[in-house]
């Protein structure tokens, strides 16, 4: 048998007993023990922009450093299939600790953080926030590091290329150029609403981004028509540009404040009070950047559409009854989901519209899909957002399902497109809902959308339909024509709306 | 071989530089330094990767090369620059591995296998710099064979998403460490992991069946119980797959694994028992365990500084009385009727040992969140209160259960002697795992918070010292210096020899015989010692 030492024995003292630091019953001699060891801390960095900035977000990176669990790597739509290190929560935080070090410096890090759809995944994972968040108001701030670190690289003169680009034609057609080379202008940014007789400023103004003020137009008319069927109230903005929240997300933060101080005397030029908001992206913007920039001058409030149709169905005011062939899953939007916790109300409507097959997954299980189209990335990393995007068709591939629906404009570009890879459609929940009302929606779902529909008008199923058609009582998968199979109103299962 | 060793013992004798490389006909072994390579060496090597990776497959910036110097493990933040790597590589195939390393060992190039770099000791940490292979683009599913019950993977996966794909055929992967979320499958072959529920499905050893193993000279091994891909005992030969399991990185890169696959279990019991005192908990914990219950998957053990611990904040313990001191907790896997009937066997065992039941949302709650519930930055405390942010880290033995109290004793002794000087160290309390179903070892752990941000060299060797402390206690009672995170860093790696006796000759051995160059992974575990230098002191 092993001969064991005996055990040392000293003078007990207050050491020597479990205690809980900073509890009243503890002895006072816990306080009284000289610190003999600690070492300094690292002088402030020369540059005053690079001290400033470690001397903000230090302590922040240092909660991240010292955790070292890196649990947010597997939710992170980057690092999920890019795999790179450097391009994870953890570095972002780790690369702060260094600059403080004098080990790295802005022109070093610039670049990866380009890698991050600022969809928020990570900070919800981070067990500081899962589980010291509610006792200390804690959360990681990933998404704010970040958007930090963007904008001491533009302050710096440390450019993307691409980006760079966007925001300039941004700022000289005061909206982002999403058309590519076909451009953008005040004189068409209500183009979208064509026909539909929406005054111009009031109370309520429906604010419509820039994405889908001029691609994905159909959203915007599906919101309108909505709240005009309900007898809501709302007009359009005299004179709007761009929320400005992209350009603070890429770190262009001086154009983001000019942008948002137009919206806000704009509005006030309008008396408007409130504002509509139908996009993810816009509605952190307003309720997120615009307090920070102006404090208590900023007494508009702001309304997530989806939160006002979610109460218009509870209310009876808009009963969706035109049954909605097709099986669905749901992509939760990061912003709304992860950034803002709005899960409820998207699912609410859904299961409201008649016909539809929801096959939902979970918001938590949610938390590592993305769509790539967030943060800027698309713009100068158009492949990774693609990547992304790919990845989160897959998944719903997995299910029984033809369709995703999406709640968020940006997004639906990159879906679609990978969508189509993968023979499914990608379509807007706001779109979706109004169909079930009996809507004639118009616009357009942009390029893969609207080729989709034409196809699927001639009588080219959906996917899943082709493939469970028959299994679910329909016609077998075959090209009836959309309605003339005889299996009952809107029940044939290909198409026919 | 033997006498090619002794030459370069010589050699390197006399002086470091001769066994330097030189021009394109490098000799001798990797060059024991810590100076990043020459621009000229550099320039060699990256025009030596161009023909087997693509470059964006090469990585050089200083941001890929700093983010790949580090594991959570206690680290001289204020030494970071003298662990950071020449150059950074993620293949994506083995054949890649293997050009890679075939290149590195031509060149005499140090080479370090990284997968999820969440070890808690630091096999995958540069310490001479050279060519880091970062595997985690390896993450491919291969082949899934639901008939014989195995999954092949890249070594690149975790095992969170491999279960993710798994769970839609009813199967799972239970290998389950702390880092469940993040590590991955190779780096639980490197260190020969530890599972949280191996009393019941055995532990990384037991559960990868087979793997490829790039070996220091570029060759490739495959290697399992004889040679089969899918068996799970042979007598075939030597048993050199657990050779290759837990060298950290030492021996060679893992790059695709079968596994041993188990269907996802229907029902899932946690509960979580209270004591007044340590020595009741301790004893249930060993009558639990004993007590041969089928569907047992494992037993913690909180002492009573854990407990003190775990009051610092609102969310786990507070509510609890005062005369809760200690804490137990069990896992039961199964299908349900055998966990009910498992689950009666240990509640009674717990009542007849003063167990109070916590409940079953706290039971529940706690055993779910396992993962990431206790150890967070924002529980660093000074010793009178003061909020640090610190970093957590533990130090594990393998104990038998007998001896847990004592080593448990004698360990929050060396870190109260810590905070007499310094608030750089905290005490978070210990956790003691079953290791085994039958209860005849504990992973037994102190996890300690460190002021990161207030190392300095005084502070980082004071740490250095009580982790040669806290491993000499495991080893005085008989125990083993680590029951999983691997024992190659400084302070305990001191007392290898003693632990291992002759072994650790026979290591000597074998890495010489693998390794001729020294150039995987070197400067771990007192291994220069196989090429004539005892590099223990330098670089402290």
């Amino acid at each position: 048998m092993t001969q064991v030492e005996p055990e040392r024995t000293r003078d007990a003292d207050a050491l020597s007993q479990p205690f809980t630091p900073g509890a009243p019953s503890n002895p006072p001699e816990l306080a009284a023990y000289p610190e003999t060891l600690a070492g300094p801390v690292p002088p402030p960095r020369s540059d005053p922009k690079t001290a400033a900035f470690v001397e903000q977000w230090r302590n922040t990176s240092y909660n991240c450093y010292s955790s070292g669990h890196k649990f947010c790597r597997e939710v992170c739509p980057v690092t999920q299939v890019e795999r790179n290190e450097s391009w994870t929560p953890t570095a972002f935080h780790a690369n702060v600790v260094a600059m403080e070090r004098g080990e790295l410096d802005i022109a070093d890090i610039a670049a990866d953080y380009v890698n991050c759809t600022q969809c928020g995944a990570c900070e919800l994972r981070c067990p500081n926030t899962l589980f010291t968040g509610d006792f200390y108001r804690f959360r990681t701030r990933t998404v704010d590091v970040v958007k930090a670190v963007r904008s001491l690289a533009v302050e710096s003169g440390v450019h993307q290329p691409s980006w760079q680009i966007w925001n300039e034609r941004t700022d000289l057609r005061t909206h982002e150029p999403v058309l590519g080379e076909t451009p953008v202008s005040q004189e068409r940014v209500r183009d979208w609403a064509e026909g539909l007789d929406i005054p111009i400023g009031g109370e309520t103004v429906l604010f419509v981004d820039c994405e889908a003020a001029f691609y994905r137009t159909s959203v915007p008319r599906a919101v309108a028509q909505m709240l005009q069927m309900a007898g809501y109230e709302f007009g359009l903005m005299g004179e709007q540009w761009c929320c400005g929240g992209p350009a603070a997300e890429m770190g262009y933060a001086e154009q983001a404040q000019r942008f948002a101080r137009h919206n806000l005397d704009n509005w006030r030029a309008t008396g408007t009070k409130r504002v509509l908001v139908l996009d993810p992206h816009d509605y952190i913007s307003f309720t997120e950047d615009y307090p920070k920039y102006f404090g208590e001058e900023f007494d508009v409030e702001v309304v997530l559409v989806i939160e006002v149709l979610a109460q218009l169905l509870r209310e009876g005011r808009l009963t969706p009854s035109v049954p909605v062939d097709r099986a669905i899953t749901y992509h939760d939007p990061c912003r709304l989901n992860k950034r803002k916790g709005i899960w409820q109300e998207p699912r609410e409507l859904l299961r409201a519209i008649p016909g539809l097959r929801f096959e939902d997954v979970d918001r938590v299980t949610q938390w590592s899909y993305c769509s790539g189209g967030g943060g800027g990335l698309p713009i100068e990393k158009p492949e990774l957002t693609a990547k992304i995007s790919a990845m989160r068709l897959e998944r719903a591939a997995e299910l029984d399902v033809d369709t995703l629906v999406s709640a968020c404009p940006w997004s639906e570009r990159p879906l679609s497109e990978a969508g189509d890879a993968e023979d499914i459609d990608v379509v807007d929940l706001h779109e979706l809902f109004a169909q079930s009302l009996g809507i004639t929606v118009g616009g357009s779902r942009g390029d893969v959308g609207d080729r989709r529909l034409a196809q699927e008008r001639t009588g080219v199923p959906g996917r899943a339909r082709r493939a469970h058609g028959s299994s679910r009582g329909g016609c077998g998968g075959g090209g009836c024509g959309g309605g003339g199979c005889g299996n009952g109103s809107g029940g044939c299962g290909c198409g026919g709306h | 071989m033997r006498e090619r060793f002794r030459r370069l013992r010589v050699r390197g004798a006399l002086t470091m530089t001769i066994t330097e490389p030189t021009g394109t006909d490098p000799i001798g072994t990797a060059a024991f330094t810590t100076e990043p390579l020459s621009d000229d060496r550099l320039a060699q090597l990256v025009a030596a990767l161009r023909p087997v990776l693509a470059d964006d497959q090469i990585l050089l910036a200083k941001t890929d090369r700093y983010n790949r110097a580090r594991v959570p493990a206690p680290f001289p933040v204020h030494r970071w620059s003298e662990r950071v790597p020449d150059v950074v590589v993620m293949p994506t195939s083995t054949e890649q591995v293997a050009a890679v390393v075939r290149v590195a060992n031509e060149l005499r190039i140090p080479v370090v296998p990284r997968d999820g770099g969440t070890g808690l000791t630091d096999g995958a940490v540069p310490h001479r710099r050279g060519i880091v292979v970062d595997v985690k683009k390896m993450n491919q599913i291969h082949e899934l064979d639901l008939v014989n019950r195995t999954v092949t993977v890249g070594t690149g996966i975790s095992m969170l998403k491999l279960n993710e794909r798994l769970a839609q055929h009813g199967l799972f992967y239970p290998d389950d460490p702390a880092s469940y979320p993040c590590s991955l499958v190779g780096g639980r072959i490197g260190t020969s992991g530890w599972s949280l529920i191996g009393s019941r499905y055995g532990h990384t050893r037991d559960l990868v069946l087979s793997f490829d193993h790039v070996l220091p000279t570029g060759e490739v091994l495959h290697v399992g119980d004889g040679i089969g891909q899918k068996i799970s005992k042979s007598s075939s030969g030597y048993q050199l797959k657990h050779l290759f399991m837990g060298h950290q990185g030492t021996l060679g890169i893992a790059t695709r694994a079968t596994l041993k696959l188990f269907p996802k279990p229907e029902a899932e019991l946690s509960p979580f028992w209270a004591f007044d005192n340590y020595d009741d908990a301790h004893a249930c914990t060993g009558a639990l365990a004993r007590a041969g219950v089928a569907t047992f998957a494992g037993a913690v053990l909180f002492d009573e500084h854990k407990v003190a611990y775990l009051r610092r904040d609102d969310e786990a313990y507070i509510p609890q009385p005062t005369d809760v001191r200690a804490l137990v907790c069990a896992v039961m896997y199964g299908y349900e009727d055998e966990v009910r009937a498992g689950g009666r066997r240990l509640f009674r065992i717990a009542r007849e040992h003063g167990a109070r039941y916590l409940g079953d949302e706290i039971s529940e709650g706690d055993w779910a969140a396992r993962h990431d519930r206790y150890a967070t930055p924002l529980h660093g405390r000074t010793k009178d209160g003061q909020v640090i942010p610190m970093s957590w880290h533990c130090e594990d033995a393998a104990v038998n259960f007998s001896n847990v109290p004592a080593v448990s004793r004698a360990w929050h002794e060396i870190l109260a002697d810590l905070r007499r000087k310094t608030d750089v160290f905290d005490d978070w309390g210990m956790f003691a795992y079953t290791s085994a179903a039958t209860g005849v070892d504990y992973l037994t752990e102190i996890d300690v918070g460190i002021w990161e941000q207030r190392l300095d060299d005084a502070a980082w060797a004071a740490w250095v010292q009580a982790k040669r402390d806290i491993a000499a206690v495991a080893l005085a009672h008989g125990g083993s210096m680590s029951a999983c995170h691997g024992s190659c860093r400084e302070g305990e790696v001191d007392l290898l020899p003693q632990e291992l006796g002759k072994g650790f000759d026979v290591m000597l051995e074998v890495k010489r015989a693998l390794d001729p160059n020294n150039v995987m992974n070197p400067g771990k575990y007192l291994l220069d010692r196989a090429y004539g230098r005892d590099t223990t002191d330098e670089n402290r």
